[in-house]
């Protein structure tokens, strides 16, 4: 379970998050919505200890992670996987070196432990066959089916995704949301979807929080949407593309 | 005009203030990389990688910069000592200005375009495209895996490169002296190991692994603090080349002062 308590990260003048407090639970799908630059991405650095809230606890099963050191954060940041929106693929590493590399960095595991991790990643995310190409050589569904893959190379009980789905043409967006579902059906994965596009919250989530304007403004069930009155929330429905 | 004076210097505040947490930023990270270096050994691989790429692919470049460097010093000085009858202490001119500040100078301006331009604009794409945030957050030490192999091959190559380019200065002073001052080789070769002294060696020496340190630290730095796009990459490059090259000319300046100084007492 991963907890924010009245966190606030402030940039210089700019207040990026007021005292925003959101509980992610185990196997539970959790959506963070809100419009571009409003701070979404951020939280999910928050989680991973990337960076330091200016006030307020962030806790990971019960336990305060706020001030970790980095090495204190590995332990932490196994038992999440991260997908980033560009992806971060290494450009010079083949897909299966791209995948096997933080192992070999992080765990003392015997090659056929890093390669059997490694094939049931492949396999998982349809990869196979493509096991020597370059990032680069990919599409960019692929690219982020290769993200996922990495993000699970852990076995991680949590994973985050910054905006699956953008930049993807619908039929690649769907096959990523698809992928997302299994995890949480087939192993059983808590999620965090960091999004601004509403159909992937009705898609893949159990419950979504609306950011803006650095503030939780809504936190509950994706139904529970249409009956909010909150201006930009009825706002968002109706124009989601804006 | 009030208003303006006051504005100007709310501005420059900002500015000085923006500068002082820079440097500060600096510090600390130039201290990250020193306590990280112990990792050297075990990313001894990407050591290798970048010695290649910081030395062996360096060196046409250089050599290029060492053949002029000498000619030049014959063409400037050797026709200057030739007018007073002097023509025989060509060797020793170009064998000071060489070793001690010309060679170590230009190539570490060389250097400093070359390997900090790389390291800036390599470090500031991984930095955009969240690769250095992906290196922490499946926790690897960016300045252990990035930072330091960086470090640690320019300090191993950048004394030898200086050194080849001492000795390609020496010998295409002695070719352009034979050929256009027409200055026996012998008596060159003989003046250029009269005048050298260790001091004058310690001083070309103590050159390039100082440069090494602040243009491997300066360029990953500036490359890990891009923000902005594309656009930054391109702005983080800039400053990797500019700030290197303001490092190797100040250094250059006052460790051969520092130096000079106090070997003469």
């Amino acid at each position: 379970m991963i907890e924010l308590r009245n966190v606030s990260l402030r940039y210089g003048a700019r207040e990026i998050l007021k005292n925003v407090s959101l509980t992610i639970e185990d196997k539970k799908v959790k959506a963070i919505l809100g419009p571009s630059g409003v701070g979404k991405s951020t939280i999910i650095k928050l989680m991973l200890g990337l960076i330091k809230p200016t006030s307020g606890q962030v806790l990971v099963d019960d336990v305060d992670i706020t001030h970790f050191s980095e090495v204190e954060l590995f332990p932490i940041r196994q038992k999440m996987g991260i997908v980033f929106q560009g992806n971060a693929l290494f450009d010079s590493m083949t897909i299966t070196e791209n995948m096997s590399f933080f192992l070999r960095e992080n765990l003392n595991l015997p090659e056929e432990e890093i390669e059997a991790r490694v094939k049931e990643q492949m396999k998982f995310a349809g990869l196979e066959g493509f096991e020597n190409n370059l990032p680069d050589s990919l599409s960019g569904g692929m690219r982020k089916r290769v993200a996922i893959g990495r993000a699970l190379i852990f076995h991680p009980t949590m994973i985050l995704f910054d905006e699956p789905t953008a930049g993807l043409d619908p039929v690649s967006s769907k096959k990523i949301l698809d992928l997302i579902k299994r995890l949480q059906s087939e192993i059983g994965l808590g999620a965090v979807i960091v999004t601004h596009i509403l159909q992937d919250v009705f898609a893949v989530a159990d419950s979504v929080a609306v950011l803006y304007q650095g503030k939780i403004i809504f936190n509950d069930a994706p139904q529970k949407l249409y009956d909010s009155t909150h201006s930009f929330i009825t706002s968002f429905l109706s124009n989601p593309e804006d | 005009m009030w208003k303006l004076a006051q504005a100007y210097s709310a501005s420059l505040e900002e500015k000085v203030k923006e500068i002082a947490f820079s440097m500060q930023d600096f510090l600390f990270f130039s201290l990250r990389a020193f306590r990280a270096l112990g990792a050297s050994k075990r990313y001894w691989r990407d050591v290798l990688d970048q010695a290649y790429i910081c030395g062996t692919e360096s060196l046409p470049i250089l050599m290029v910069s060492a053949l002029s460097i000498g000619s030049l010093i014959v063409i400037e000085v050797g026709h200057q000592l030739a007018e007073f009858g002097a023509k025989t202490m060509t060797g020793r001119s170009v064998a000071l200005s060489v070793v001690r500040e010309i060679s170590p100078l230009v190539a570490g301006i060389m250097l400093a375009a070359r390997v900090g331009a790389r390291n800036s604009s390599e470090l500031g794409a991984m930095q955009i495209s969240e690769q250095i945030d992906a290196l922490r957050a499946f926790g690897t030490d960016p300045i252990a895996k990035l930072v330091v192999p960086r470090l640690v091959a320019s300090f191993l190559m950048f004394v030898p490169l200086i050194a080849l380019c001492d000795i390609v200065g020496l010998i295409s002073g002695a070719y352009l002296a034979e050929w256009d001052l027409h200055l026996d080789r012998g008596i060159y070769w003989n003046s250029v190991v009269d005048i050298l002294r260790p001091m004058d060696w310690l001083v070309g020496f103590s050159k390039p692994p100082v440069f090494a340190i602040g243009i491997s630290l300066i360029s990953c730095y500036t490359g890990f603090s891009t923000t902005g796009g594309t656009a930054g990459v391109g702005k983080s490059t800039i400053k990797g080349i500019v700030y290197s090259s303001a490092f190797v000319l100040v250094m250059n300046f006052y460790l051969s002062k520092v130096i000079l100084d106090f070997m003469r007492g």
